[in-house]
């Protein structure tokens, strides 16, 4: 297996590892009308500029959430989403494509992960011509979210070709379109994306007509949207037109570092912490099935058994911390592989398909984000990137990074809530300073709660089709 | 014939899917509008549900309080780790399942859900309807005589009004299918589920539910209804059984992309079916 080292420099491993070179189909003349030649498979990740520009200001971060930790409604709205009555007008009918594709730089597949080594995406195309809109996921997931869906709902049905991917820090695009292996750093994610969706669009089926390119993103996958677009700017092999954030991170660490918290506050940590809340959650369900009448668990008894174990503001966030860490768990382990750092992952003795990992696990669930972050992702980047430093490579993953885009060009939008959690009031501050006219903030909808509201959706697409008070014609 | 083309269809599968650069392929479409529409019903109606249960107004608690069982505490949950001796073959066993599904399974339930609904209904309220016989069996040997007398009635109704089980019409007259089987049966009995067992093609179970499912096989094979187990149409029946049951799950393997899946499967599956065992007990 290629050691991470082999990477140092971003190049790209000339021997494919999943197909031959020649099995890679060279993109037809009558290949979607948009994609310049440029963009045809030859393009991979190229040697990365760590920082675009001027080296952004290291803002120190600011205590507290917007409206703390645990505000209620936030918590609430984080948890279930958009109500059902508030959604957004739907199209009764999304058709659907599932698409498999090799990266022609894909890494050798490690024995664990054989599961992941085509990247996977999903289409939904107009008859006609029609403007393509590609969606990117949110931390550590993929790009069939029931998030994607309700996107690709409200953005097929005002007429735009929709393109859903997995975030970048999603084990299946680590493992099949990552050049580091090593998810979180927002420009190195980013670029492995950009090159990600030139392979992706210039193999979409011939008869798709697309008339121009948005990309949006909700979560981590805002920010990667508008940092694709300001690799885009420079490059030019995709011409997209305009980015929608919604609720992105400022700073990738920080908002991570505020899970870490509500996991600490809602939870505890160490292993105790966690049995003890498996041992009430457990108690609480064989209690509920056992006074119901049914003969088996199924999904309208876990709905009915989720609202009678979430009621309280710490139950609430101990859900969203969870789900959270559940995620953390594969992209620790992924990049502990990959880096070969060693804390759960013998590099000279990786796992192979037959061995239990269930240690594994166990160690990896009791480890918040500092800890990949210290052990894992900064022993590898302060190696890539001499003269580097933590503090730089946290600042690195800042909005910041793209500050002046985000300033003086009138095609980045975006959504957020004074209620996420995931942001405080200086970084909210920060994004209306920066975006101007072109974020909307809305007062309640807590982290992704108010995404397909009929306010988001129509705000949405008068951005991503440039009707937005002050949007450049 | 038959077993040379099972055998190919194996082989396929356990090679894996050839690597490909690119394949696209056709899912079945999404349906927002409906799939909202039904969200708000069955959110109403949960929201009605919470409030009269609130008001303690269920008329169907009308029969004699049992005494109740002491409550299941937290002490009583079994550790997160799990009993998995037969790891290593599990594991194969897993992969095995999540390559078959890939490259075999899951396309042909993804073109059989292009078949319009009402005729899909038809095929699973049939094969429904036949395994009600084993579920009468089961909850008479359970002892749950009133659930066992639904299931008889259901099968009477279905095959007679509900022309020979295409349409549940018992489910319209307030009698709602319950399907049980032998492990539920092992299971009141007191049989402890034993060590997880990954069973090939059919998926995650336990030794005890393993021995559940041959018994509902042998059981459904001696009686040959309508002679579609042992009948020249067999094959045929039992694969469109096989494809209408997955084409009802909602399950995509390593959709989560993750290494742990094998870890997070056993440890829902095995959890679930523990309390399922303790709500038998209390009942």
């Amino acid at each position: 297996m290629l050691s991470a080292a082999a990477f140092a420099d971003g190049a790209v491993p000339d021997a494919p590892a999943v197909a031959p070179p020649d099995a890679m189909p060279v993109a037809s003349p009558d290949a979607p009308a948009v994609v310049p030649p440029a963009a045809t498979p030859a393009a991979a990740p190229e040697a990365l500029p760590v920082v675009p520009s001027a080296a952004p200001p290291i803002v120190p971060p600011a205590p507290g959430p917007a409206t703390g930790l645990a505000d209620s409604a936030g918590l609430r709205a984080t948890v279930f989403g958009t109500p059902p009555q508030n959604m957004a007008p739907m199209p009764s009918r999304v058709p659907l494509l599932e698409i498999n594709i090799a990266m022609p730089w894909a890494r050798p597949v490690p024995d664990v992960f054989w599961f992941d080594r085509n990247l996977r995406v999903w289409f939904s195309a107009q008859h006609g011509p029609a403007p393509l809109a590609i969606v990117i996921s949110g931390t550590g997931s993929d790009g069939n979210t029931s998030k994607l869906s309700i996107l690709r709902g409200a953005l097929y049905g005002a007429g735009y070709h929709v393109l859903t991917v997995p975030s970048p820090t999603f084990p299946g695009f680590i493992v099949s379109a990552s050049s580091t292996g090593v998810a979180g750093d927002l420009m190195q994610d980013s670029r492995d994306l950009y090159a990600a969706l030139q392979q992706i669009i210039a193999h979409l089926p011939r008869r798709v007509r697309i008339t121009d390119i948005d990309v949006l993103g909700y979560s981590l996958g805002g920010a990667n949207a508008a940092v694709v677009k300001s690799i885009d700017a420079r490059e030019s092999k995709l011409k997209i037109h305009r980015a929608v954030m919604i609720d992105p991170p400022v700073s990738l660490f920080a908002s991570v570092g505020r899970l870490d918290k509500l996991f600490a506050v809602s939870i505890g940590s160490g292993d105790d912490a966690i049995e003890m809340l498996y041992r009430k959650l457990y108690a609480q369900l064989a209690n509920l099935y056992r006074a119901s009448d049914r003969v088996q668990i199924d999904e309208s008894f876990l709905l009915g058994a989720a609202a009678s174990a979430l009621r309280t503001d710490q139950e609430f966030s101990a859900a969203i911390a969870l789900a959270f860490r559940l995620d953390l768990v594969d992209l620790f382990f992924a990049g502990d592989l990959y880096a070969r750092t060693g804390v759960v992952v013998d590099p000279n003795h990786p796992p192979k398909v037959g061995d239990s990992l269930e240690e594994t696990q166990r160690i990896l669930r009791n480890k918040p984000f500092s800890e990949y972050f210290a052990r894992v992702f900064a022993p590898y980047y302060l190696k890539q990137r001499p003269g580097s430093t933590s503090a730089s490579l946290i600042a690195d993953s800042r909005l910041d990074i793209i500050g002046d885009s985000l300033r003086g060009n009138p095609d980045y939008y975006a959504q957020a809530n004074s209620d996420d959690l995931i942001l405080d009031k200086r970084e909210l501050t920060w994004l209306r300073d920066t975006l101007g006219s072109r974020i909307v903030v809305y007062d309640h909808g807590g982290h992704l709660g108010n995404i397909g509201e009929r306010q988001q959706v129509s705000d949405m697409l008068d951005m991503l089709a440039g009707r937005w008070p002050g949007a450049a014609q | 014939m038959k077993p040379a083309a099972l055998a190919a269809l194996l082989a396929v599968a356990l090679g894996g899917c050839a690597s490909q650069s690119v394949s696209i392929r056709s899912v079945p479409p999404e349906n927002p509008a409906a799939e909202n529409a039904a969200a708000a019903e069955s959110a109403a109606a949960f929201a009605a549900a919470a409030a009269l249960a609130a008001e303690g107004e269920t008329d169907r608690d009308t029969r004699e309080p049992k005494p109740a069982p002491p409550p299941i505490t937290p002490a009583d949950a079994p550790s997160m780790a799990t009993y998995d001796p037969f790891e290593r073959l599990n594991r194969f066993t897993y992969r095995f399942n999540a390559r078959f599904d890939e490259a075999i399974f899951l396309p042909v339930a993804n073109v059989y859900r292009r078949i319009p609904s009402p005729i899909r209904s038809g095929v699973h309220n049939f094969f429904g309807n036949l395994s009600e016989v084993d579920s009468v069996i089961n909850y008479s040997l359970q002892w749950r005589l009133k659930l066992g007398l639904r299931s008889l009635g259901r099968f009477v109704i279905n095959s007679t009004l509900g022309v020979g089980g295409l349409i549940d019409v018992a489910a319209k007259f307030k009698l709602p299918g319950a399907p049980t089987g032998a492990s539920t049966t092992l299971a009141k009995w007191g049989v402890h589920p034993g060590p997880y067992l990954v069973i090939p093609l059919l998926g995650p179970s336990t030794l005890r539910d393993g021995f559940g499912f041959l018994a509902d096989y042998g059981t459904s094979y001696a009686i040959d209804l309508g002679r579609i187990y042992r009948g020249n149409v067999s094959w045929w029946l039992g694969g469109t059984n096989a494809v209408d049951q997955r084409a009802n799950i909602d399950f995509r393997y390593y959709s989560t992309g993750s290494p742990f899946e094998y870890e997070n499967v056993r440890f829902l599956y095995v959890r679930k079916r523990l309390i399922e065992d303790a709500g038998l007990r209390g009942k």
